[in-house]
């Protein structure tokens, strides 16, 4: 079989990209989806040992909150189940931040470093030394490198007639992104093929067609990504490694066959 | 990846595949469907009387003189391909 896969970007940043991918059968678009999703491993805080906790919290709070840190994720540099050991410090009156996590690794450091793991008061103390593990979001979902990951269809709005001319025309909500169809019914510079979020005309059809009668059909084999990270690694490395990881596993299949 | 055969005809076979989930299973269904020589293939997570969800059991249906572990080969080599191509086209729409 021979496939014909087109890429064509929306937004693209580091850690939210938006992309229609053509070409694609729908078993194909849920694998990539659920691989980003559980298949693509991050680290995480996975087990911690308190020196002292002082702070209105309970160990095991504090420890829940410590595994939700993204933490940044040089896949190539590591395997699954190895660890880094990171620790904290801090006294009370202050608040602790996922920046104010010191790891041992430069490589492995909270993603962002504004998170508040918890305030402390005056005399109040907090301080640990705690192990991240490179794990898979199948078994946790604090290993979840891709936190919204989704796809929808590709629409085709078609101009079919005019709008009755004295009907109050209703707003025509749609949501995603639209292949320009009628480019010459269309409000501003338009060209058929287009690809068009409908924020741009406030998710309302009947802005961007005012007076016009308009169809909306699935764009057949055309989905259209939404992909944000956690901040573990940027969107091009989730999209990749999700693919190259139904890759091995078919490799892996295709040697346990020939046995 | 454990596999594991539980029949095997000339034309059909039915295939434990440990470890596995529907992320993989569909797709490599989807790839086996796309091949002429199948007539047949889906699989199953959770069988009649198995109490419960199992490791997925791959069912495949050949047309005859085709042998279901080579078809099955072929669709695995597929969904490498497929992969590959993917992660092409990705990266062309990157420097798009």
């Amino acid at each position: 079989m021979v496939n014909d896969f087109q890429v064509e970007f929306i937004e693209r940043e580091d850690r939210r990209a938006r992309f229609v991918a053509r070409g694609l059968t729908p078993a194909l678009a849920n694998g990539i989806r659920r691989a980003m999703v559980a298949d693509v491993p991050t680290f995480s805080i996975d087990t911690v040992r308190f020196v002292e906790n002082t702070s209105v919290m309970f160990d095991e709070m504090i420890g829940l909150r410590l595994g939700l840190v993204p933490l940044t994720t040089p896949l190539d540099d590591f395997e699954p189940g190895d660890t880094v050991t990171v620790a904290l410090e801090v006294d009370g009156p202050a608040t602790a931040y996922s920046g104010d996590i010191e790891s041992a690794d430069d490589m492995v450091v909270p993603a962002d470093e504004n998170i508040p793991i918890i305030e402390l008061k005056e005399g109040q103390r907090l301080e640990f030394e705690a192990d991240a593990v490179l794990g898979y979001g199948k078994d946790h979902a604090k290993n979840q490198g891709g936190v919204a990951v989704g796809y929808r269809h590709l629409q085709r709005v078609e101009v079919v007639g005019d709008a009755g001319e004295f009907d109050e025309q209703e707003p025509n909500i749609l949501r995603g992104v639209i292949e320009e169809a009628a480019a010459e019914h269309a409000e501003g510079d338009a060209e058929d093929g287009d690809l068009v979020a409908t924020e741009t005309f406030g998710n309302d059809l009947t802005e961007r067609y005012p007076g016009k009668e308009v169809e909306v059909h699935d764009v057949p084999e055309a989905f259209v990504f939404s992909v944000e990270t956690d901040g573990s690694f940027d969107v091009d490395e989730l999209v990749t490694r999700a693919v190259a990881s139904l890759g091995d596993r078919a490799a892996e299949l295709e040697e346990k066959v020939a046995l | 990846m454990e596999l594991r055969v539980i029949d095997k005809t000339d034309e059909e076979l039915r295939i434990e595949i440990g470890g596995e989930d529907h992320t993989f299973m569909n797709v490599l269904k989807g790839e086996l469907l796309q091949t002429d020589t199948v007539t047949a293939a889906t699989y199953d997570v959770n069988p009649e009387q198995s109490g419960g969800q199992t490791d997925p059991v791959l069912s495949i249906k050949t047309e005859s003189g085709v042998d279901p572990l080579d078809a099955l080969a072929e669709a695995a080599r597929g969904v490498q391909r497929t992969a590959d191509d993917f992660t092409d086209a990705y990266r062309a729409g990157i420097d798009a």
